[in-house]
């Protein structure tokens, strides 16, 4: 698909995947010295397993998707940057005179935004098998690897991955400018989803138990939840966050597209 | 893809209403090829806002604007058919010359061989692999051209290209759209640089107010408007003020010492003088030029709206 090629190179031909690149790596890293530990303290080695959270396989499951978070937050802001950077550099018009049939432009950087959420994924997820064995041996947990759940948790973390892609490039259609679109999604992400998990506690305290449940549709908790290797007590099954994730992605897909149709170049 | 009318250019009751402001009113021209067809008229006359419906990038709010009888939108394979240089057109900061160029390229399904090819075209080889902020405005309007010359299209609408350009790049411009008019296709440009447009233009579509004013070939247009002078320089500037008052002609002397001749042919007047036996050091016939014409079409229609 040509237009997917072209979107692919408008991405490798800046220094934006560099600079992704330079910062995520020592978040991945920081990331991954703090999951550890926070395990080694609470290592479940003893034997006296009563936490559910603390299986060795969930503990696993975190370790080999460690970087999701700060992973997750460049993939949001690479698929709104290539849409963003449409309007900042004023290439919308040379992209819609080339293709002036804007849905498919869309859709070609969803794909292209996916791509590349893919290859974040695969470059955090090989550094993980690499290193994260070596923890989980001094852990003495073993490198858990022979679990199906551990597989199933790295699998889900890239559809995490790909739906955020997604997500950006919607928001990035909604929030045209790229600054404030940068700035927005940083915030919301980060500080946004504590204050919200923050609300979502007092009210689950104070006001009434079931509005927990409704956590699962803060974006951020719902990709954390379709990734947990195990079903937690307590929580939504796994597939409902997958399921929230998608609507989001669908959503601000569509009603960026309507948009983007429907907009004056100039 | 029926022959020699794919590449014309049909506006027809083109209308454009922004919340305040009419940019474009019930405007119909159309372009022919093989021609350079000049798209004049005073800043806010609604010039690119015609061009950006023309190239589907805004919505009209009523008519339309094809290319032999199709929308842009609706052409296959657009980019090999319609090239347009905006004067937004402009490039990722960050991107080289020649990356930018590959992406439309891969955008379009063009071979990427064509990158190379155009960058001769316009002469920007040696700054190819430099990035785009780093470009003088000549090299991002020669860069603009390579981008839209790309798919080789029988169709070619730019947008203010002398701006940015130094004397000789105008120069190269002019000798460039001439020549890819002279192939047979259809050049569209638009421009306030009056005197540029009369050496370029064959014919000249005036807008002004977001309304036509008038179009034709440059000749009818100034041959319709305006009166021919004559610049006569003679030691006896009497006698021929008198030869010529014979004939019903202006004459005004001017500051240099000449004589401002209007109303006759300049082969009227080297007669008079002929036959009064006056003495002639210069005779010059003036044509009506193009800036003058405009202003006195578009007087009064210009305002700031």
């Amino acid at each position: 698909m040509n237009l997917v090629r072209a979107e692919l190179l408008k991405i490798r031909t800046t220094s934006l995947w560099w600079i992704f690149g330079i910062v995520l790596l020592p978040l991945w890293a920081l990331s991954l010295a703090f999951n550890w530990f926070q395990y080694r303290g609470s290592s479940p080695a003893g034997g006296d397993i009563v936490d559910d959270a603390a299986t060795p396989v969930a503990v696993a499951s975190d370790l080999y998707t460690t970087g999701q978070f700060f992973g997750i937050l460049m993939v949001l802001l690479i698929g709104a940057i290539l849409m963003t950077n449409e309007f900042f550099h004023l290439t919308a018009t040379s992209t819609f005179l080339t293709s002036p049939r804007r849905g498919q432009v869309i859709l070609a950087k969803y794909a292209a935004a996916a791509i590349a959420g893919a290859v974040v994924w695969v470059v955090l997820t090989a550094l993980n098998l690499i290193l994260v064995p070596l923890l989980l041996d001094a852990m003495e947990l073993g490198s858990q690897l022979d679990e199906t759940a551990v597989w199933r948790a790295i699998a889900l973390n890239l559809l995490a991955f790909l739906l955020w892609a997604v997500l950006g490039v919607g928001c990035g259609v909604l929030l045209r400018s790229q600054m404030a679109a940068a700035l927005t999604l940083s915030l919301l992400y980060v500080i946004g989803t504590q204050a919200i998990t923050l609300v979502f506690f007092l009210l689950t305290q104070n006001v009434a138990e079931w509005i927990g449940n409704l956590q699962v549709l803060v974006p951020v908790t719902a990709s954390q939840l379709m990734i947990s290797g195990t079903d937690l007590p307590g929580s939504p099954p796994q597939w409902v966050g997958a399921v929230v994730l998608i609507g989001y992605a669908v959503v601000t897909g569509l009603v960026g597209t309507l948009i983007t149709k429907s907009r004056d170049i100039s | 893809m029926s022959g020699a009318d794919s590449a014309e250019i049909v506006v027809e009751r083109l209308t454009k209403q922004y919340r305040q402001l009419k940019a474009v009113d019930d405007l119909s021209f159309s372009v022919r090829s093989g021609r350079v067809t000049g798209f004049l008229g005073p800043n806010g006359a609604g010039k690119t806002t015609t061009l950006r419906m023309l190239l589907g990038l805004v919505a009209p709010t009523a008519g339309t604007a094809t290319f032999g009888g199709r929308r842009y939108v609706d052409l296959t394979d657009p980019v090999r058919q319609v090239g347009a240089v905006l004067e937004a057109s402009s490039a990722h900061r960050g991107r080289t010359g020649r990356n930018h160029l590959r992406v439309v390229c891969a955008a379009a399904g063009l071979p990427q061989s064509r990158v190379d090819e155009v960058l001769k075209l316009v002469g920007l080889e040696p700054a190819a692999t430099r990035k785009f902020k780093g470009y003088s405005l000549g090299m991002r309007q020669r860069l603009g051209i390579a981008t839209a010359m790309l798919g080789d299209p029988r169709v070619l609408i730019l947008d203010e290209p002398a701006n940015g350009l130094d004397p000789e790049g105008i120069r190269w411009m002019r000798d460039l759209l001439k020549g890819l008019a002279a192939e047979g296709r259809t050049v569209l440009v638009s421009s306030h640089l009056l005197g540029e447009m009369q050496l370029l233009a064959d014919d000249v579509v005036i807008v002004a107010a977001g309304r036509l004013i008038q179009q034709g070939p440059v000749e009818a247009v100034l041959g319709g408007a305006g009166t021919a002078r004559v610049r006569v320089r003679t030691p006896q500037p009497a006698e021929l003020t008198a030869a010529l008052a014979a004939l019903n002609a202006g004459v005004q002397p001017e500051s240099d010492g000449s004589l401002m001749v209007t109303g006759v042919e300049p082969a009227q007047v080297g007669n008079a003088a002929f036959r009064a036996g006056v003495e002639l050091h210069e005779l010059t016939g003036e044509r009506a030029d193009l800036e003058k014409v405009f202003l006195e079409l578009t007087a009064g229609k210009a305002d700031i709206r």
